[in-house]
């Protein structure tokens, strides 16, 4: 059974196409890279990969569960990093690792903040309220609110934007010991130098249609890099 | 600056649009010319029995209430700041990125308010009043007149307001000392009549000196000078408290999450959600403006009450169970509060759905709410000598208020304050709470004339509210089930 499996996927905001039937699989222990220029389709198609957004045509499965049928039953079982990092404003950042524990029902809540809390290196803020953290650190949270319950699935939308280079590396080598563990991992990013060293598979989506699959090689064709075949696939023409 | 405020009323509507759909959007300025039109046509049966210059005093201080209600964007400063990395993003947060001034934009926010609820508002009222005039007798002059000092009661109100809420950042303490400064005023003038009431409402002062009641003359305009100055005076106060600069705060805090849902253990599902919306309220401040929202309409109802009694000298009995079914309706201010604490982007990516949290927000308003609206009842009952029917007054006040929210959070979800602006909602939301409200009003007024006949009554309103509560409890979750957090 594949980890993600989408058929005939689309959606329109009113009568702007956002996707036009996306089809696309991935499979369990894969890292996949979706990229596109702005306005694409990505954080459309992750928020209906998550059950945030109901799409208007087609169908997709997350983990062998339709996301339309049972949009709850999906997001306890991945992680999901949002395109902006918005934890509760109130809370500290204790408090919100805590809450997301208590919601998700986290066994062994206390040792998995406290180890989430380390890896970022945010015990001096753990009594900070989010609304005072910088952009950097709540990022750090959100990540590490996506990691708490060891889900076998993430959904990364720019999980390295505002992240230093020491956690990008940081993070960076905790995904790939995830999939090698067997975790799924499908990533929006517009980092592409990060994204090809990390990806198995890669999707180009453009202005809603899914122009190119496949394993980096492939979709890299001739080019030197994933960028000049992005651009190309893209279409930019200076 | 004609720029700023062109952008910031084009954004203004596009929100409100956002929100429901720009024809439902429209209706309502259609809704209000036609309540006025009707309100005008019927003036020559009311007018026969109330004086005109009791129900221009009553719609002065409404439309000044009102001006109060919308200036309050003072207290939203450092809130815009740190809700700029939000999906919305609005005008106001720009002079942080661009070479702008914060007093500059806030002063484009007052105006851009008063021309877009003027125009949403206070127009389609006096054009309804105009259309009425054939059935009405009125002179349109006189409506014109009505308009022009209408427009300084409300914005009057959105000065202080604004003058106010910004104080209130810049410095709580004098804020309360002011508030405490203008509550005085007003009670001076209402319970005490020790001034007369156009001299801290400057609209009333020019209908007053305008016909019908007085001929234009010396005295029309020193009121409109004066009444210009006290708004200039307000907004120039309120400009020079704004701050250009927002010193980033670092809060610290007990991580006091763990222990609060510990004490609220027998919620089981919803310790967790309740005890941090409780942690929102306690550390956003909230239940201070919230207070604010529930106190305020609960003396203009006294006010008002009082008015009626010895100003209209209308011999109505009201007694406590008349105060206790209000008591409950005002209460929908406060669930509108609790859904604008914080954003609930976040929430999006969690195994949570809109009718768990709707039922949150309404175990909050539960615990928030009943024992400051009993604490009112048992006090208002005590003053006027009334306790008699406390025995009646609490059941209609829980009942009542519990209806009230549960409707209100079916109705409207988690965006109470942009739903009510859809014209359709906004019908049946009114229908909703205005017709038990009223039924249990006059059953409250029959009960010295006929105990069995009102208590009978109003015990059958209360059994159907009860089942009416429960029907709408349950439908919260197959009307809200889909729907996503966020803006």
């Amino acid at each position: 059974m594949a980890a993600i499996e989408v058929s005939g996927l689309t959606k329109f905001y009113g009568s702007k196409p956002a996707l036009r039937d996306v089809r696309l699989a991935v499979e369990p222990g894969e890292f996949f890279g979706l990229f596109g220029p702005n306005g694409a389709g990505k954080t459309t198609l992750i928020k209906i990969l998550t059950g945030q957004l109901a799409p208007t045509g087609g169908a997709a499965r997350v983990l062998g569960v339709d996301v339309v049928a049972d949009p709850m039953a999906v997001k306890e079982r991945v992680g999901i990093v949002p395109e902006v990092e918005s934890p509760p404003s109130y809370l500290t950042s204790y408090e919100y690792l805590y809450f997301v524990s208590r919601v998700r029902r986290v066994p062994d809540a206390e040792a998995r903040i406290t180890g989430w809390l380390d890896f970022f290196d945010l015990a001096d803020v753990r009594r900070t309220i989010c609304k005072d953290l910088s952009k950097g650190t709540r990022q750090k949270l959100m990540l590490a609110a996506a990691f708490l319950h060891e889900p076998k699935l993430l959904f990364l939308d720019e999980p390295f934007i505002n992240l230093d280079p020491i956690y990008q590396r940081r993070v960076k080598d905790y995904l790939i010991e995830y999939v090698d563990g067997g975790g799924t991992v499908l990533m929006c990013s517009h980092l592409l130098e990060i994204a090809e060293k990390l990806c198995d598979r890669v999707g180009i989506l453009n202005n809603g249609l899914l122009i190119a699959e496949g394993g980096l090689a492939d979709v890299r064709g001739a080019e030197k890099d994933l960028e000049t075949a992005f651009l190309k696939l893209v279409g930019d023409r200076r | 600056m004609t720029l700023l405020l062109r952008l910031m009323l084009r954004e203004e509507y596009r929100m409100h649009t956002s929100y429901t759909s720009r024809h439902m959007f429209l209706a309502f300025p259609l809704l209000v010319f036609l309540l006025s039109f009707a309100t005008g046509a019927t003036a020559p049966n009311y007018l026969a029995v109330t004086p005109l210059q009791d129900m221009l005093f009553v719609l002065h201080v409404s439309v000044f209430l009102y001006g109060v209600s919308v200036g309050a964007f003072g207290f939203l400063g450092r809130q815009y700041q740190e809700r700029a990395t939000g999906y919305r993003n609005y005008l106001v947060t720009q002079p942080s990125l661009l070479p702008m001034s914060f007093k500059r934009t806030f002063l484009g926010m007052y105006v851009r308010d008063a021309i877009f609820y003027l125009i949403l508002i206070l127009v389609p009222m006096v054009a309804g009043l105009l259309l009425s005039i054939p059935l009405s007798g009125f002179r349109w002059t006189s409506v014109l007149f009505l308009f022009a000092a209408a427009l300084i009661s409300f914005l009057a109100g959105m000065s202080l307001s604004f003058f106010m809420s910004t104080l209130y950042v810049r410095s709580p303490p004098a804020f309360a000392a002011l508030s405490v400064v203008v509550v005085g005023l007003f009670l001076g003038i209402g319970l005490g009549r020790v001034l007369p009431a156009s001299v801290i409402l400057p609209g009333l002062a020019v209908q007053l000196a305008v016909p019908p009641l007085a001929p234009v003359g010396g005295a029309t305009l020193v009121n409109v000078a004066a009444g210009l100055a006290l708004n200039l005076a307000l907004i120039g106060g309120a400009v020079a408290l704004v701050s250009d600069q927002y010193e980033p705060r670092t809060t610290s805090a007990r991580n006091e999450l763990p222990t609060w849902d510990a004490r609220l253990s027998r919620l089981r599902r919803y310790r967790t959600l309740l005890a941090k919306e409780l942690l929102d309220l306690k550390r956003s401040g909230t239940p201070v403006k919230m207070f604010f929202s529930f106190v305020t309409p609960l003396i203009f109802l006294s006010f008002t009450v009082w008015f009626v009694r010895y100003g209209l000298n209308l011999p109505i009995g009201f007694n406590t169970v008349f105060y206790a079914a209000m008591v409950g309706f005002f209460g929908i201010s406060l669930y509108n509060w609790l859904n604008n604490v914080d954003s609930m982007d976040y929430m999006s990516t969690l195994p949570l759905s809109v009718p768990q949290v709707i039922r949150v927000k309404l175990l909050a308003y539960l615990i928030l709410t009943l024992g400051i609206s009993a604490a009112f009842v048992v006090a208002i009952s005590w003053m006027n000598g009334d306790t008699r029917l406390l025995w009646l007054a609490l059941p209609v006040m829980a009942v009542t208020g519990l209806y009230s929210v549960v409707m209100t959070a079916y109705l409207t979800g988690l965006r109470t304050n942009s739903f009510l602006f859809d014209p359709g909602v906004l019908f049946a939301f009114s229908a909703m709470s205005m017709l038990p409200d009223i039924g249990l009003a006059i059953l409250s007024f029959t009960i010295d004339a006929s105990p069995a006949f009102a208590v009978t009554g109003i015990a059958l309103t209360l059994g159907v509210l009860s089942l009416a509560t429960l029907i709408l409890y349950r439908g919260i979750d197959r009307k809200w089930a889909r729907a996503a957090f966020g803006e």
